[in-house]
């Protein structure tokens, strides 16, 4: 690596550098205590895969380069060269980790890996050694961000035809729009995933609560935040931040996405709008007696819920889905007696939008979250994420556990009473 | 013989506790004064007041009693006599009527501080000699177990002579008038310290105390002081 790249890539190491950071890389006493943490350590066995592994990848470059032991004195930390090798070795540790922070439920500091893996994934960015999928996926979010105008059009017919399919779920009144889009004055803007699967059910719900609402025109998910590219991660957030500003609405909520809800619930400021999950909205609907659900829909079925890493441990929100599940079902059980340690489902971080290429990894990874789910006996696996529910249902497949994976919003959509 | 004695025993402790405070200082300094990250950090569900829980997962290592309780024994009971250890040399410095609430000898602990202090390093020692610990560990991590076990085995070499061996030639007075002559930083050297028969052993116990201080501020001994801002962030 020669001197011009490794000193452009110190300087995003160095424009990573913040309170927490500089706690999360100088203090690690490597006591190991989140060895059995990490999902796919404890499926694979493999030390690469311990927090604290991953965390002496990022922290040797920073003993080298940021801390003057590691310049008089650099073996007694085993401080290290940023080079080619390290790059590959960064690249190993960011993407084999979902950023689903088990671990700081074992370390006795509180250590954020995924915080240390985000200075991994902009290094690779830097050196144009990342995922390039999720950066083209990032850069046609951004760009359509920039040219709203000339996607408008296709957007709203597409729309149109799923109206049709809303209606089946929930009939509505003559005159009344089953997919509002762009309502200025609406109390709530949804903010949905590319395809059907996450607009059609949250609008029947939304038109069966009576909501004021609107659809946004732009996706939820954000893949400038998987890819670790901070600038792209704002870019495409702002698209949203600025339809929700212009259209004056009170609130945000946020499609069945973990990353989309964790970086707008925590990376958006303070904004005249509130933010919300679309299963907090859903158990509002609920405790306000808007929306009545049948539970006979999903009898004889036991569920069991999947807590999204980004939405339960990361995001706060629990309570909010059992609450809805309590409504659909009277046979619900729970898959980990503290949601703060259910396993990760093994695609987060990227690794799902990286579909083939990180299957056969997610797969063996994922070994534990398979046998969380059928110690259960449950027969239907509902989730609250997009990322969640592709992982579960590509488990489902290689494994054969013979689950229905389900999304919750479909259920309640699904078990609506007219 | 002397001087090498002297340098120790005076010059070296006060260079010590100088890069003691000082590093410390700075480096928590640095740190403060770094932007705040933008986004919370914390794990949910929350609970509150968050700082008192910032301070029982500081104090109380729960993550530890849940996942390696035997860990978790060695690792308080390490800590705790840690404190003693403290409490124990304030008390050689002068009399301290408050640490006589409970009434007891000094050095307080009968000769257990120091035994119980080296067979817990001894564990975390021979632990990181064990895959997987052996795999996460750098040299810095053995270093700093050494150096502790040095410390504390020549320290509690001295208390256990008086305690256990009847060996009695340094008496707490001797140790009161030489600490608190360096503390009124009027240092006295008597020919009672570097003449008996455990001399040698506080000259080694003093310089590799030296050391831990020296050490303290660049080295993950930092832990101590850095814990209650980390699990605060943990919890919001």
């Amino acid at each position: 690596m020669d001197t011009k790249t490794r000193d452009d890539l110190l300087k995003l190491f160095q424009s990573k550098l913040d309170e927490a950071m500089r706690l999360y890389l100088e203090q690690c006493t490597r006591c190991g205590l989140c060895t059995e943490a990490c999902h796919a350590y404890a499926s694979m066995g493999q030390i690469r895969y311990i927090a604290a592994y991953r965390h002496e990848i990022v922290r040797r470059i920073y003993k080298r380069y940021f801390k003057g032991r590691g310049k008089v004195w650099p073996s007694v930390g085993e401080a290290k060269e940023l080079s080619e090798m390290a790059l590959e070795e960064l690249y190993e540790a960011a993407y084999s980790c979902t950023g689903c922070r088990r671990c700081m439920m074992y370390c006795p500091f509180g250590i954020d890996t995924q915080m240390l893996m985000s200075i991994a994934k902009l290094l690779l960015v830097g050196a144009h050694a990342e995922p390039e999928i999720l950066t083209m996926l990032a850069d046609t979010s951004i760009e359509k961000g920039k040219s709203l105008d000339l996607f408008k059009e296709s957007f709203l017919v597409g729309i149109k035809k799923l109206e049709a399919e809303v209606v089946k779920k929930w009939r509505i009144e003559a005159g009344e729009t089953a997919i509002p889009v762009d309502v200025e004055g609406a109390d709530l803007l949804y903010v949905a995933l590319a395809g059907a699967h996450s607009i059609v059910p949250a609008a029947a719900v939304f038109n069966a609560a009576g909501e004021n609402w609107t659809l946004s025109f732009f996706e939820a998910v954000n893949f400038g935040a998987f890819v670790g590219d901070p600038t792209k991660t704002k870019l495409i957030l702002d698209r949203i931040i600025n339809e929700a500003k212009r259209l004056k609405v009170k609130e945000v909520c946020i499609c069945e996405c973990g990353t989309a809800y964790r970086v707008m619930k925590q990376l958006s400021g303070k904004q005249p709008f509130e933010v919300s999950a679309i299963t907090e909205a859903h158990a509002r609907y609920l405790r306000e007696g808007r929306i009545k659900l049948d539970k006979s829909k999903f009898k004889k079925k036991p569920i069991t819920y999947h807590d999204p890493c980004q939405i339960a441990r990361n995001g706060g929100v629990i309570d909010e889905a059992r609450y809805v599940l309590q409504h659909l079902t009277d046979d619900f059980r729970e898959m980990s007696p503290d949601p703060r340690y259910n396993w990760c489902c093994g695609g987060g971080g990227g690794l799902v939008a990286l579909g083939e290429d990180t299957l056969d990894f997610r797969m063996k990874s994922a070994k534990v979250k398979v046998d969380q789910v059928q110690e259960t006996g449950a027969k239907i696996l509902a989730t609250a994420c997009e990322n969640c529910h592709a992982q579960l249902n590509d488990l489902n497949d290689h494994y054969e556990m013979g689950v229905d994976v389900q999304y919750l919003s479909s259920m309640v959509a699904d078990a609506l009473v007219q | 013989v002397e001087i090498v004695y002297y340098i120790v025993l005076v010059p070296m402790v006060y260079l010590a506790c100088a890069i003691f405070v000082v590093g410390t200082l700075i480096r928590l300094v640095k740190i403060i004064l770094e932007p705040r990250h933008p986004t919370t950090l914390q794990i949910y569900p929350e609970k509150r007041p968050r700082w008192l829980w910032a301070l029982h997962d500081t104090f109380l290592f729960p993550t530890v009693i849940r996942h390696k309780p035997v860990f978790w024994v060695v690792l308080m009971l390490f800590h705790i006599v840690f404190l003693l250890l403290i409490i124990g040399h304030i008390e050689l410095i002068a009399e301290i009527k408050v640490f006589q609430v409970i009434p007891h000898e000094v050095f307080l602990g009968k000769g257990f501080v120091g035994l119980i202090l080296c067979l817990a390093v001894l564990y975390f020692l021979l632990r990181r000699l064990v895959s997987p610990y052996r795999d996460l560990s750098v040299p810095e991590d053995y270093y700093l177990l050494i150096l502790l076990f040095l410390t504390f085995i020549f320290g509690s070499q001295m208390d256990w002579a008086r305690r256990w061996y009847g060996y009695d030639s340094l008496s707490v007075d001797a140790y009161r008038e030489y600490l608190s002559s360096l503390l009124s930083l009027r240092p006295y050297v008597s020919s009672d310290l570097i003449a008996t028969g455990h001399s040698f052993m506080l000259l080694l116990h003093v310089f590799f105390a030296n050391l831990f201080l020296m050490f303290f501020p660049f080295s993950d001994f930092m832990h101590s002081v850095l814990s209650l801002p980390m699990n605060k962030l943990k919890r919001g």
